[in-house]
């Protein structure tokens, strides 16, 4: 079994899918109730790959909401006793999603391996960055010269080039790819000037020197609530890879020949029978999911039950080719642009 | 999805400061605070072991195990009463009997009327996820003493066989209205005993919202236990709410 743990995108969004799935006594409280409600497993679903292996998978909502982000010993809470569930439910591996991840690095979560009666077993949990960094760097590589970017001759600018996805991104790009030139952004030097050395390459450059500049960019870090950026500066045509959570960037820009795609989703080839997809807010919530979920689910068909991506700058490419060829057997394929303006279409 | 690097979470940088911080455990404030809390919790015990032996007397073929447990509640009451003593706190009594006033009473008409159910629902549910909830929170924030004591009865609750928990599982196609009518009139006094001991608690750093969700937790498995589905569970938690 595999599992997910995952949340809603708001406070509002959280109590009215609690009133749907019948958690009344949570649904109708207030945050108070809802900082001091445990996970739930929520749903059960069956998943058959492409190639015909069937897995069973699992559903926890934190009961986190993203209103909870300041109350550090709330958030902590909602993450551990998540990764305690799924642990005391017997799922082999299991993805943290949205903010679970990100809590559970920002708080240095690894020092409270005992929860209650129970020791959290690291190897049963995975940040699934190693398949949302392929997958970034797909639809980087799909997607570019379809909107007229010619790869080889393109400046890309990887806003967060620093962090676990993206310095990964940064790696595979250099590596694999025949871009133009790196432009690296990110908010501390010295990592960046460490990566830079690590790479044999790249341009270190503010934000603002960086956007101008390029012809595509990867966020991989979330965007400054603050930060206005005038997209008449902006190339044209212009590709922008949102790869980070929450995904807000196509509010903050939009413009003849600015293209936004939602970094990291990934669609599987069939319908799944699951309603949980809803709460990430997906255009096809029973196909499409985050490649850190996907993660998940692509460890448990391969049999796989390791933390296959934990801790920070792990990612290698290797990696990131077991990953990606497991993808495409089972079925899983990049969200793209043409995909995003069909679905807005309908 | 990650963003290691996000500025969103920014604000909340640092919070290893907030992690090692633990009261002060010879502070007047503390001790008045600890008489009552420690007192709830030898109470706690005794209630335990009193209840456990009375249940045996409805089950007569089970009074022997049930013995065995409300010994062991027994060892864990001498435990806490040293925690008190150690700390040079004597713990109000008075307090904590009234405390326990009302679901002492409804024990008291369950096992005069032979509800098995009912008692059970008291003991081995509620009381017991209450206890254990609240030694988890306080655990973390005890004197080391306390901290030992408690982390051996912790240990205690989770080796022994939850009897309580057993019988209601073996009998619930016959047991569960009475289970969920219990728990609608007994679910809310255990709310509103958190809600009297939450300032105390806060005096112990034990903060309201997690005792509760540490009750919630435990309240939850021991009902999933018993074989409850999801949406049975979530319906009668509904009655900690309203």
């Amino acid at each position: 079994m595999f599992g997910l743990i995952g949340h809603s995108t708001s406070f509002e969004n959280a109590r009215q899918k609690a009133m749907e799935l019948g958690f009344d006594h949570i649904a109708e409280g207030d945050m108070d109730v809802w900082c001091s409600s445990p996970p739930q497993l929520v749903e059960n679903f069956k998943v058959v790959s492409r190639v015909g292996k069937v897995i069973e998978g699992a559903y926890i909502d934190s009961c986190f909401v993203p209103e909870m982000l300041s109350r550090f010993k709330t958030a902590r809470r909602k993450v551990l006793n998540a990764m305690e569930l799924a642990q005391k439910k017997g799922l082999n591996i299991t993805a943290l999603g949205g903010f679970t991840s990100i809590i559970f690095e920002n708080f240095n979560l690894l020092q409270h391996q005992n929860i209650r009666n129970t020791t959290l077993q690291w190897e049963r949990f995975t940040t699934g960055n190693t398949h949302t960094a392929w997958v970034i760097c797909r639809q980087l590589e799909l997607n570019a010269p379809s909107i007229g970017i010619d790869l080889k001759k393109a400046r890309v600018a990887i806003v967060g080039a620093t962090g676990d996805i993206g310095s990964a991104v940064c790696r595979w790009l250099v590596e694999r790819t025949s871009v133009g030139e790196l432009l690296l952004v990110a908010r501390q030097q010295q990592p960046l000037l460490d990566l830079q050395k690590e790479l044999g390459g790249g341009k270190v450059l503010t934000l603002e020197e960086a956007l101008p500049d390029a012809d595509i960019i990867v966020w991989v870090a979330s965007m400054p609530r603050t930060l206005e950026i005038d997209a008449t500066n902006l190339r044209n045509p212009c590709l922008m890879i949102d790869g980070g959570y929450p995904k807000n960037l196509d509010s903050k820009f939009s413009g003849t020949g600015i293209h936004v795609l939602k970094g990291g989703i990934v669609q599987f080839f069939e319908d799944i029978g699951w309603n949980m997809m809803q709460l990430a807010e997906m255009d096809k919530p029973h196909r499409e999911m985050f490649a850190c979920f996907a993660e998940a689910m692509l460890l448990e068909f391969e049999n796989c039950h390791t933390n296959f991506s934990w801790g920070r700058n792990n990612i290698t490419l290797e990696k990131m080719d077991f990953i990606g060829q497991a993808s495409l057997r089972h079925g899983f394929s990049t969200l793209n642009l043409n995909q995003e303006l069909q679905a807005a279409a309908a | 999805m990650q963003t290691l690097d996000s500025p969103a979470v920014g604000l909340i940088d640092s919070p290893e400061a907030s992690l090692a911080e633990l009261p002060d455990f010879t502070s007047e404030s503390y001790k008045d605070a600890y008489s009552r809390i420690n007192a709830i919790v030898i109470e706690g015990e005794q209630e335990a072991h009193d209840n456990y032996i009375a249940i045996g007397t409805l089950i007569p073929d089970r009074a022997e195990e049930l013995k065995k447990l409300a010994q062991m509640e027994m060892k864990h009451m001498r435990g806490f009463t040293a925690c008190g003593k150690n700390l040079g706190v004597q713990a109000d009594m008075d307090f904590a009997k009234n405390f326990f006033s009302k679901l002492h009473g409804n024990f008291q008409s369950a096992l005069s009327e032979g509800k098995i159910t009912t008692c059970f629902l008291i003991q081995a549910i509620l009381i017991e996820a209450f206890a254990i909830s609240a030694y988890h929170v306080y655990i973390r924030v005890a004197d080391p003493f306390a901290r030992k004591i408690t982390e051996g009865v912790v240990k205690d609750e989770y080796l022994h066989l939850n009897y309580g928990q057993e019988w209601l599982k073996a009998n619930l196609s016959e047991c569960k209205e009475e289970l969920i009518q219990a728990n609608k009139t007994n679910l809310p006094i255990i709310r509103s005993m958190l809600d009297q001991v939450a300032e105390d608690a806060q005096v112990l750093y034990m903060d309201k919202e997690e005792l509760m969700e540490e009750f919630m937790i435990a309240y939850q498995d021991s009902l999933t236990e018993i074989g409850l589905d999801n949406r049975d569970i979530a319906r009668m938690a509904l009655a900690a709410v309203i």
